[in-house]
Protein backbone atom coordinates (compact mmCIF):
# COMPACT_ATOMS: atom_id res chain seq x y z
CA UNK A 1 0.00 0.00 0.00
CA UNK A 2 1.24 3.51 -0.89
CA UNK A 3 1.05 5.43 1.88
CA UNK A 4 3.59 7.64 1.88
CA UNK A 5 4.20 10.98 -0.46
CA UNK A 6 7.47 9.27 -1.91
CA UNK A 7 9.14 6.13 -0.18
CA UNK A 8 12.53 4.75 -0.55
CA UNK A 9 13.52 0.89 0.81
CA UNK A 10 17.62 -0.01 -0.01
CA UNK A 11 19.72 -2.32 1.25
CA UNK A 12 23.13 -2.94 0.77
CA UNK A 13 25.87 -5.62 0.72
CA UNK A 14 29.17 -6.17 0.86
CA UNK A 15 29.96 -8.76 -2.09
CA UNK A 16 33.87 -9.56 -1.89
CA UNK A 17 35.77 -5.95 -1.91
CA UNK A 18 32.50 -4.48 -3.07
CA UNK A 19 29.43 -3.11 -1.86
CA UNK A 20 26.24 -3.41 -3.89
CA UNK A 21 23.05 -2.96 -3.55
CA UNK A 22 21.26 -6.41 -2.94
CA UNK A 23 17.45 -5.05 -2.80
CA UNK A 24 15.85 -1.43 -3.70
CA UNK A 25 12.21 -0.30 -3.77
CA UNK A 26 10.97 3.19 -4.10
CA UNK A 27 7.80 4.99 -5.33
CA UNK A 28 6.07 8.27 -6.34
CA UNK A 29 8.18 11.18 -5.04
CA UNK A 30 11.71 9.82 -3.76
CA UNK A 31 13.44 7.73 -6.51
CA UNK A 32 17.24 7.18 -7.07
CA UNK A 33 20.00 7.07 -9.86
CA UNK A 34 21.79 4.21 -10.41
CA UNK A 35 24.91 3.89 -7.57
CA UNK A 36 28.07 5.62 -8.54
CA UNK A 37 31.70 4.43 -7.75
CA UNK A 38 33.21 7.73 -7.46
CA UNK A 39 36.68 5.87 -6.79
CA UNK A 40 38.05 2.52 -6.74
CA UNK A 41 37.24 1.77 -2.59
CA UNK A 42 34.06 -0.20 -4.26
CA UNK A 43 31.82 1.97 -2.07
CA UNK A 44 28.76 3.30 -4.25
CA UNK A 45 27.36 6.76 -3.77
CA UNK A 46 23.24 6.69 -3.91
CA UNK A 47 21.52 10.04 -4.33
CA UNK A 48 17.65 10.29 -3.67
CA UNK A 49 16.25 12.67 -5.91
CA UNK A 50 12.84 14.50 -5.19
CA UNK A 51 11.08 14.74 -8.93
CA UNK A 52 8.85 16.89 -7.20
CA UNK A 53 11.44 19.20 -6.82
CA UNK A 54 10.29 19.98 -3.09
CA UNK A 55 8.24 19.18 -0.20
CA UNK A 56 4.44 21.12 -0.02
CA UNK A 57 1.78 20.84 2.23
CA UNK A 58 0.63 17.65 4.18
CA UNK A 59 3.34 15.62 2.27
CA UNK A 60 5.05 12.30 4.42
CA UNK A 61 8.27 10.95 3.11
CA UNK A 62 10.04 7.57 4.59
CA UNK A 63 13.70 6.06 3.55
CA UNK A 64 14.28 2.68 5.37
CA UNK A 65 18.07 2.09 4.51
CA UNK A 66 19.72 -1.09 5.96
CA UNK A 67 23.84 -1.78 5.55
CA UNK A 68 24.03 -5.54 5.99
CA UNK A 69 28.06 -6.27 7.66
CA UNK A 70 31.03 -4.41 6.33
CA UNK A 71 28.78 -2.63 3.47
CA UNK A 72 29.85 0.89 2.55
CA UNK A 73 27.50 3.07 1.33
CA UNK A 74 27.76 7.41 1.05
CA UNK A 75 24.06 8.56 0.69
CA UNK A 76 23.21 12.03 -0.51
CA UNK A 77 20.61 14.29 -2.33
CA UNK A 78 20.57 15.61 -5.62
CA UNK A 79 19.37 19.18 -4.20
CA UNK A 80 18.60 20.69 -1.42
CA UNK A 81 15.46 19.37 1.04
CA UNK A 82 13.12 22.29 0.23
CA UNK A 83 10.31 23.15 1.51
CA UNK A 84 7.33 25.10 0.20
CA UNK A 85 5.01 27.11 2.37
CA UNK A 86 2.57 24.35 4.21
CA UNK A 87 -0.82 26.31 4.98
CA UNK A 88 -2.74 23.07 6.51
CA UNK A 89 -0.96 20.48 7.85
CA UNK A 90 3.37 20.16 8.39
CA UNK A 91 5.64 17.80 5.83
CA UNK A 92 6.63 14.89 7.69
CA UNK A 93 9.86 12.47 6.74
CA UNK A 94 10.86 10.03 8.44
CA UNK A 95 13.99 8.14 7.95
CA UNK A 96 14.84 4.39 9.57
CA UNK A 97 18.60 3.55 9.20
CA UNK A 98 19.75 -0.09 10.43
CA UNK A 99 24.01 -0.79 10.66
CA UNK A 100 25.50 -4.15 10.96
CA UNK A 101 28.58 -4.84 12.83
CA UNK A 102 31.43 -3.48 10.49
CA UNK A 103 29.28 -1.41 7.92
CA UNK A 104 30.08 2.64 6.60
CA UNK A 105 26.65 4.52 6.61
CA UNK A 106 28.03 8.42 5.50
CA UNK A 107 25.08 10.58 5.25
CA UNK A 108 25.84 14.15 4.14
CA UNK A 109 22.52 15.57 2.08
CA UNK A 110 22.67 18.83 0.97
CA UNK A 111 21.15 21.51 2.79
CA UNK A 112 16.90 22.18 4.19
CA UNK A 113 15.63 24.67 3.14
CA UNK A 114 12.47 26.09 4.33
CA UNK A 115 10.21 28.67 2.82
CA UNK A 116 7.86 31.23 3.90
CA UNK A 117 5.29 29.65 6.74
CA UNK A 118 7.03 26.23 5.91
CA UNK A 119 6.08 23.51 8.65
CA UNK A 120 8.98 20.60 8.54
CA UNK A 121 9.36 17.55 10.80
CA UNK A 122 11.62 14.60 10.59
CA UNK A 123 12.25 12.20 12.37
CA UNK A 124 15.57 9.55 12.38
CA UNK A 125 15.88 6.48 13.95
CA UNK A 126 19.20 5.20 13.30
CA UNK A 127 20.11 1.53 14.79
CA UNK A 128 23.71 0.12 14.96
CA UNK A 129 25.60 -2.58 16.11
CA UNK A 130 29.00 -1.70 17.80
CA UNK A 131 31.31 -1.60 15.41
CA UNK A 132 29.58 -0.14 12.50
CA UNK A 133 30.19 3.76 11.87
CA UNK A 134 28.03 6.37 10.94
CA UNK A 135 29.13 9.68 9.77
CA UNK A 136 25.60 11.98 9.85
CA UNK A 137 25.27 15.37 8.33
CA UNK A 138 22.97 17.76 8.56
CA UNK A 139 22.45 21.85 7.79
CA UNK A 140 19.85 24.35 8.51
CA UNK A 141 19.49 27.25 6.23
CA UNK A 142 17.71 29.95 6.79
CA UNK A 143 15.40 29.31 4.85
CA UNK A 144 13.95 31.46 1.81
CA UNK A 145 11.85 33.72 1.47
CA UNK A 146 10.85 36.64 -1.71
CA UNK A 147 12.48 39.69 0.03
CA UNK A 148 15.37 37.46 1.45
CA UNK A 149 14.66 37.91 4.96
CA UNK A 150 15.94 34.98 6.75
CA UNK A 151 13.98 32.74 9.53
CA UNK A 152 10.43 33.17 7.62
CA UNK A 153 9.67 29.48 8.40
CA UNK A 154 6.91 28.08 11.16
CA UNK A 155 8.62 25.13 12.09
CA UNK A 156 11.42 23.11 12.09
CA UNK A 157 11.73 19.47 14.25
CA UNK A 158 14.32 17.55 13.66
CA UNK A 159 14.44 14.13 16.23
CA UNK A 160 17.56 12.10 16.02
CA UNK A 161 17.57 8.83 17.94
CA UNK A 162 20.41 6.51 17.56
CA UNK A 163 20.05 3.03 19.19
CA UNK A 164 23.57 1.32 19.82
CA UNK A 165 23.47 -2.23 20.60
CA UNK A 166 20.06 -2.17 21.30
CA UNK A 167 20.09 0.51 24.08
CA UNK A 168 18.80 4.31 23.46
CA UNK A 169 22.74 6.05 22.90
CA UNK A 170 21.49 9.59 21.11
CA UNK A 171 18.52 11.36 21.51
CA UNK A 172 18.81 15.29 19.62
CA UNK A 173 16.18 17.39 18.69
CA UNK A 174 16.38 20.59 17.71
CA UNK A 175 13.30 22.79 17.10
CA UNK A 176 13.17 26.60 15.60
CA UNK A 177 10.13 28.21 15.80
CA UNK A 178 11.35 31.69 14.97
CA UNK A 179 8.10 33.72 15.61
CA UNK A 180 8.89 33.01 19.35
CA UNK A 181 12.86 32.54 19.24
CA UNK A 182 14.70 35.38 18.10
CA UNK A 183 17.03 33.48 16.22
CA UNK A 184 19.73 36.35 16.21
CA UNK A 185 20.05 36.45 20.18
CA UNK A 186 22.06 34.90 22.71
CA UNK A 187 20.96 30.61 22.70
CA UNK A 188 19.89 30.64 18.87
CA UNK A 189 22.03 31.50 16.42
CA UNK A 190 23.55 34.51 18.25
CA UNK A 191 24.46 36.62 15.05
CA UNK A 192 25.33 33.62 12.71
CA UNK A 193 22.11 32.13 9.82
CA UNK A 194 23.16 28.51 9.37
CA UNK A 195 23.39 25.90 11.76
CA UNK A 196 24.85 22.32 10.82
CA UNK A 197 25.41 19.18 13.33
CA UNK A 198 27.48 16.19 12.54
CA UNK A 199 26.91 13.24 14.41
CA UNK A 200 29.81 10.86 14.41
CA UNK A 201 29.67 7.38 15.88
CA UNK A 202 32.48 4.95 15.30
CA UNK A 203 34.91 2.78 17.45
CA UNK A 204 37.90 4.97 16.49
CA UNK A 205 35.55 8.20 17.79
CA UNK A 206 38.13 7.88 20.66
CA UNK A 207 38.92 11.23 23.35
CA UNK A 208 42.42 11.28 21.54
CA UNK A 209 40.65 11.45 18.01
CA UNK A 210 38.51 14.76 19.51
CA UNK A 211 42.13 16.59 20.43
CA UNK A 212 43.38 15.77 17.44
CA UNK A 213 40.72 17.14 15.17
CA UNK A 214 40.85 20.17 17.84
CA UNK A 215 43.95 20.85 16.62
CA UNK A 216 43.50 20.62 12.78
CA UNK A 217 40.91 22.90 13.01
CA UNK A 218 42.56 25.46 15.29
CA UNK A 219 45.13 25.38 12.61
CA UNK A 220 42.53 25.70 10.10
CA UNK A 221 40.84 28.75 11.61
CA UNK A 222 38.14 28.59 9.34
CA UNK A 223 35.12 30.71 9.94
CA UNK A 224 32.02 30.36 12.22
CA UNK A 225 32.19 29.21 15.39
CA UNK A 226 32.24 24.85 16.37
CA UNK A 227 31.59 23.01 19.28
CA UNK A 228 31.55 19.25 19.17
CA UNK A 229 31.78 16.38 22.54
CA UNK A 230 32.11 13.11 23.24
CA UNK A 231 28.99 11.25 23.60
CA UNK A 232 27.86 7.92 25.88
CA UNK A 233 29.49 5.71 23.58
CA UNK A 234 32.19 5.83 20.79
CA UNK A 235 31.22 9.29 18.96
CA UNK A 236 30.92 12.71 19.07
CA UNK A 237 28.23 15.70 17.61
CA UNK A 238 30.23 18.27 16.58
CA UNK A 239 27.56 21.70 16.11
CA UNK A 240 28.62 24.52 14.04
CA UNK A 241 26.72 28.16 13.37
CA UNK A 242 27.80 29.59 10.43
CA UNK A 243 27.19 32.66 7.57
CA UNK A 244 26.35 30.64 4.75
CA UNK A 245 25.93 27.06 3.63
CA UNK A 246 29.48 27.44 1.82
CA UNK A 247 31.33 28.33 5.34
CA UNK A 248 29.08 25.54 7.39
CA UNK A 249 29.66 22.79 4.98
CA UNK A 250 33.57 23.93 4.42
CA UNK A 251 34.05 22.60 7.93
CA UNK A 252 32.05 19.38 7.68
CA UNK A 253 34.34 18.57 4.78
CA UNK A 254 37.15 19.14 6.93
CA UNK A 255 36.31 16.88 9.37
CA UNK A 256 35.04 14.13 7.34
CA UNK A 257 38.00 14.62 4.71
CA UNK A 258 39.65 14.09 8.13
CA UNK A 259 38.19 10.56 9.44
CA UNK A 260 37.83 9.21 5.87
CA UNK A 261 41.71 9.25 6.22
CA UNK A 262 42.42 8.71 9.29
CA UNK A 263 40.12 5.97 10.28
CA UNK A 264 39.45 4.09 6.48
CA UNK A 265 42.86 5.54 4.46
CA UNK A 266 39.96 6.82 1.93
CA UNK A 267 40.23 9.61 -0.36
CA UNK A 268 38.31 13.05 0.04
CA UNK A 269 34.85 12.78 -1.12
CA UNK A 270 33.90 15.51 -3.61
CA UNK A 271 30.38 16.14 -3.03
CA UNK A 272 30.64 19.27 -1.13
CA UNK A 273 30.52 22.03 -3.58
CA UNK A 274 32.63 23.83 -1.58
CA UNK B 1 -3.60 23.53 61.19
CA UNK B 2 -2.99 24.92 58.06
CA UNK B 3 0.16 27.35 59.15
CA UNK B 4 1.77 24.01 60.50
CA UNK B 5 0.76 22.51 57.32
CA UNK B 6 2.27 24.54 55.23
CA UNK B 7 5.37 25.30 57.74
CA UNK B 8 5.97 21.48 57.55
CA UNK B 9 6.36 21.76 53.92
CA UNK B 10 7.80 25.45 53.18
CA UNK B 11 10.58 25.13 55.42
CA UNK B 12 11.74 22.10 53.77
CA UNK B 13 11.52 23.34 50.61
CA UNK B 14 13.31 26.62 51.34
CA UNK B 15 16.08 24.78 52.67
CA UNK B 16 16.61 22.44 49.63
CA UNK B 17 16.17 25.71 47.08
CA UNK B 18 18.94 27.57 49.09
CA UNK B 19 21.64 28.37 46.79
CA UNK B 20 23.82 27.01 49.89
CA UNK B 21 22.77 23.95 49.86
CA UNK B 22 25.53 21.50 49.08
CA UNK B 23 24.25 20.09 45.74
CA UNK B 24 28.07 21.09 43.59
CA UNK B 25 25.47 23.42 41.51
CA UNK B 26 28.23 25.83 42.45
CA UNK B 27 30.79 24.20 40.75
CA UNK B 28 28.83 23.70 36.92
CA UNK B 29 28.06 26.91 34.69
CA UNK B 30 26.28 25.06 31.97
CA UNK B 31 28.43 26.63 29.32
CA UNK B 32 28.11 30.26 31.07
CA UNK B 33 31.72 30.29 31.96
CA UNK B 34 32.08 30.13 27.98
CA UNK B 35 30.09 33.49 27.05
CA UNK B 36 32.01 34.53 29.57
CA UNK B 37 35.58 34.33 28.57
CA UNK B 38 33.88 35.19 24.96
CA UNK B 39 32.93 38.68 26.04
CA UNK B 40 29.51 38.02 25.13
CA UNK B 41 28.13 38.14 28.85
CA UNK B 42 29.56 40.55 30.47
CA UNK B 43 26.96 42.56 32.71
CA UNK B 44 23.68 42.63 33.58
CA UNK B 45 22.16 42.63 30.82
CA UNK B 46 24.11 40.35 29.10
CA UNK B 47 23.36 37.80 31.91
CA UNK B 48 19.71 38.24 31.45
CA UNK B 49 19.98 37.87 27.67
CA UNK B 50 21.86 34.68 28.53
CA UNK B 51 19.20 33.60 31.02
CA UNK B 52 16.13 34.18 29.35
CA UNK B 53 16.98 31.02 26.48
CA UNK B 54 18.22 29.39 29.70
CA UNK B 55 14.43 29.11 32.07
CA UNK B 56 12.31 29.38 28.14
CA UNK B 57 14.80 26.52 26.04
CA UNK B 58 17.03 24.29 28.25
CA UNK B 59 15.04 24.49 31.83
CA UNK B 60 11.59 24.15 29.94
CA UNK B 61 12.41 21.80 27.31
CA UNK B 62 14.43 19.19 29.37
CA UNK B 63 15.21 19.87 33.37
CA UNK B 64 11.89 21.03 34.23
CA UNK B 65 10.03 19.18 32.06
CA UNK B 66 12.21 15.88 33.65
CA UNK B 67 10.91 17.11 37.29
CA UNK B 68 7.30 16.95 35.90
CA UNK B 69 7.57 14.12 34.41
CA UNK B 70 9.37 12.24 37.13
CA UNK B 71 6.66 13.69 39.32
CA UNK B 72 3.95 12.03 37.73
CA UNK B 73 5.68 8.60 37.52
CA UNK B 74 6.43 8.81 41.34
CA UNK B 75 2.80 9.75 41.64
CA UNK B 76 2.62 6.08 39.78
CA UNK B 77 4.76 4.38 41.15
CA UNK B 78 6.24 3.84 38.18
CA UNK B 79 9.84 3.29 38.57
CA UNK B 80 10.83 2.32 34.96
CA UNK B 81 9.53 5.47 33.92
CA UNK B 82 12.12 7.18 36.14
CA UNK B 83 14.92 5.43 34.61
CA UNK B 84 13.32 6.33 31.16
CA UNK B 85 13.67 9.77 32.04
CA UNK B 86 16.66 9.52 33.75
CA UNK B 87 18.43 7.69 30.97
CA UNK B 88 16.54 10.22 28.10
CA UNK B 89 18.20 13.40 30.26
CA UNK B 90 21.53 11.76 29.78
CA UNK B 91 21.31 10.27 26.31
CA UNK B 92 19.41 14.21 25.15
CA UNK B 93 22.80 16.33 26.58
CA UNK B 94 25.10 16.26 23.94
CA UNK B 95 28.33 17.99 25.77
CA UNK B 96 30.17 15.66 28.00
CA UNK B 97 30.70 18.15 30.87
CA UNK B 98 27.16 19.37 31.29
CA UNK B 99 26.04 15.91 30.81
CA UNK B 100 28.41 14.66 33.85
CA UNK B 101 27.59 17.44 35.50
CA UNK B 102 24.13 16.55 35.88
CA UNK B 103 25.30 12.70 36.92
CA UNK B 104 27.21 14.45 39.88
CA UNK B 105 24.74 16.77 41.25
CA UNK B 106 21.98 13.94 40.94
CA UNK B 107 23.91 11.69 43.27
CA UNK B 108 24.91 14.58 45.72
CA UNK B 109 20.84 15.00 45.74
CA UNK B 110 20.10 11.05 46.53
CA UNK B 111 22.90 11.16 49.48
CA UNK B 112 21.70 14.20 50.59
CA UNK B 113 18.15 13.62 50.35
CA UNK B 114 18.89 9.94 52.37
CA UNK B 115 21.09 11.84 55.00
CA UNK B 116 18.11 13.54 55.94
CA UNK B 117 14.82 11.57 55.46
CA UNK B 118 13.82 8.01 55.05
CA UNK B 119 12.30 7.87 51.58
CA UNK B 120 11.79 4.78 49.82
CA UNK B 121 11.24 6.09 46.02
CA UNK B 122 14.75 7.93 47.02
CA UNK B 123 16.38 4.30 47.94
CA UNK B 124 14.82 2.42 45.07
CA UNK B 125 16.32 5.48 42.47
CA UNK B 126 19.94 5.38 44.12
CA UNK B 127 19.53 0.99 44.12
CA UNK B 128 18.81 2.07 40.61
CA UNK B 129 22.04 4.03 39.74
CA UNK B 130 23.76 1.49 41.69
CA UNK B 131 23.36 -0.72 39.15
CA UNK B 132 24.37 1.33 36.29
CA UNK B 133 20.77 1.28 35.41
CA UNK B 134 19.95 4.98 36.01
CA UNK B 135 22.68 7.69 35.91
CA UNK B 136 21.27 9.54 38.52
CA UNK B 137 19.76 13.06 37.63
CA UNK B 138 18.99 16.68 40.31
CA UNK B 139 15.55 16.78 38.77
CA UNK B 140 14.37 13.70 39.22
CA UNK B 141 16.29 13.50 43.09
CA UNK B 142 14.16 17.21 43.79
CA UNK B 143 11.04 15.41 42.31
CA UNK B 144 11.74 12.81 44.84
CA UNK B 145 12.15 14.44 47.67
CA UNK B 146 9.24 17.31 46.71
CA UNK B 147 6.91 14.04 46.09
CA UNK B 148 7.94 13.18 49.62
CA UNK B 149 7.31 16.52 51.42
CA UNK B 150 3.39 16.38 49.95
CA UNK B 151 5.02 19.17 47.77
CA UNK B 152 2.10 20.23 45.14
CA UNK B 153 3.55 19.19 41.63
CA UNK B 154 2.84 22.94 40.20
CA UNK B 155 5.46 24.01 43.31
CA UNK B 156 7.66 21.06 42.70
CA UNK B 157 8.49 22.39 39.10
CA UNK B 158 8.18 26.18 40.02
CA UNK B 159 10.69 25.20 43.07
CA UNK B 160 12.86 23.06 41.08
CA UNK B 161 13.55 26.23 37.89
CA UNK B 162 13.78 28.81 40.79
CA UNK B 163 16.62 26.90 42.12
CA UNK B 164 18.38 26.56 39.13
CA UNK B 165 17.94 29.68 37.96
CA UNK B 166 19.08 30.99 41.71
CA UNK B 167 22.36 28.65 41.48
CA UNK B 168 23.30 29.67 37.88
CA UNK B 169 22.88 33.46 39.02
CA UNK B 170 25.07 33.16 42.00
CA UNK B 171 27.60 31.24 39.54
CA UNK B 172 26.79 34.41 37.27
CA UNK B 173 27.64 37.01 40.22
CA UNK B 174 31.41 35.35 40.95
CA UNK B 175 32.30 34.49 37.39
CA UNK B 176 31.19 37.85 35.32
CA UNK B 177 31.16 39.14 38.29
CA UNK B 178 28.63 41.07 39.15
CA UNK B 179 27.02 42.90 42.32
CA UNK B 180 25.44 40.51 44.80
CA UNK B 181 22.27 43.36 44.50
CA UNK B 182 22.41 43.24 40.47
CA UNK B 183 21.64 39.56 41.02
CA UNK B 184 18.61 39.76 43.38
CA UNK B 185 17.48 41.87 41.02
CA UNK B 186 17.67 39.70 38.04
CA UNK B 187 16.33 36.65 40.40
CA UNK B 188 13.44 39.09 41.16
CA UNK B 189 12.95 40.62 37.53
CA UNK B 190 12.87 36.71 36.71
CA UNK B 191 10.00 35.36 38.84
CA UNK B 192 7.10 36.11 36.19
CA UNK B 193 9.34 34.60 34.04
CA UNK B 194 9.50 31.68 35.85
CA UNK B 195 6.21 31.55 36.82
CA UNK B 196 5.00 31.21 33.07
CA UNK B 197 8.09 28.85 32.24
CA UNK B 198 6.42 26.31 34.84
CA UNK B 199 3.11 26.71 33.04
CA UNK B 200 4.48 26.09 29.83
CA UNK B 201 6.31 23.19 31.36
CA UNK B 202 2.71 21.64 32.14
CA UNK B 203 1.53 22.04 28.58
CA UNK B 204 3.82 19.66 27.19
CA UNK B 205 4.20 16.45 26.32
CA UNK B 206 6.64 13.52 26.11
CA UNK B 207 7.55 13.94 21.99
CA UNK B 208 8.67 17.85 22.86
CA UNK B 209 11.11 16.51 25.62
CA UNK B 210 14.75 17.76 25.06
CA UNK B 211 14.90 20.06 22.07
CA UNK B 212 18.24 21.78 22.64
CA UNK B 213 19.31 25.73 22.66
CA UNK B 214 21.26 25.45 19.90
CA UNK B 215 23.76 28.35 21.36
CA UNK B 216 23.90 27.45 25.03
CA UNK B 217 24.79 23.85 24.10
CA UNK B 218 27.44 24.90 21.72
CA UNK B 219 29.10 26.76 24.67
CA UNK B 220 28.86 23.98 26.90
CA UNK B 221 30.75 22.08 24.33
CA UNK B 222 33.43 24.81 23.74
CA UNK B 223 33.90 24.55 27.37
CA UNK B 224 35.91 21.31 27.51
CA UNK B 225 38.73 23.57 25.39
CA UNK B 226 38.60 26.70 27.88
CA UNK B 227 42.31 26.81 29.07
CA UNK B 228 41.94 28.60 32.34
CA UNK B 229 38.42 27.71 34.41
CA UNK B 230 36.58 28.22 37.61
CA UNK B 231 33.51 26.01 36.42
CA UNK B 232 33.79 22.63 35.68
CA UNK B 233 31.16 23.20 33.19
Amino acid sequence: MKDKTGYLYLSAKKKQDKTIIDDIYFYDQLKVIKPLYLDDSGQPSIFVVNPGGGYVDGDTYRMDIRLQENAELLLSNQSATTIYKTPESCVCQEMEIVLKKGSLLEYVPDPIIAFKDAKFRQDTKIYMEPGATLIYAELISPGWSPDGTPFTYDTLRLKTEVYWDGKLAVYDQVRLQPDIQNMYETGFFEGYTHFGSMMVIGDQAAPAFLDQMYDFLEDENLPGRIGFSMLTIPGFTLRVFASSTQDAEGVFNKVHTLIRKEWFNKEPIYLYKY
Amino acid sequence: MLVTAMTNQLLPLLQWCDSNFPTGAFSHSFGLETYIQEGRVSDKETFAAWLYPYIQEQLVYTDGLICRFAYEALDKKDHDKIVYWDRLAAVQNLSRESREANIKMGRRFIQLGLEMYDIEDLRIYQKQVESHQASGHPAIGFAIIAHHLGIPKPTAVLAYLYTCTSNMIQNGVRGIPLGQTDGQRLLQDLQSTLQKAADMIDGLEPDDFGSISPGLELSQMRHERLNVRIFMS
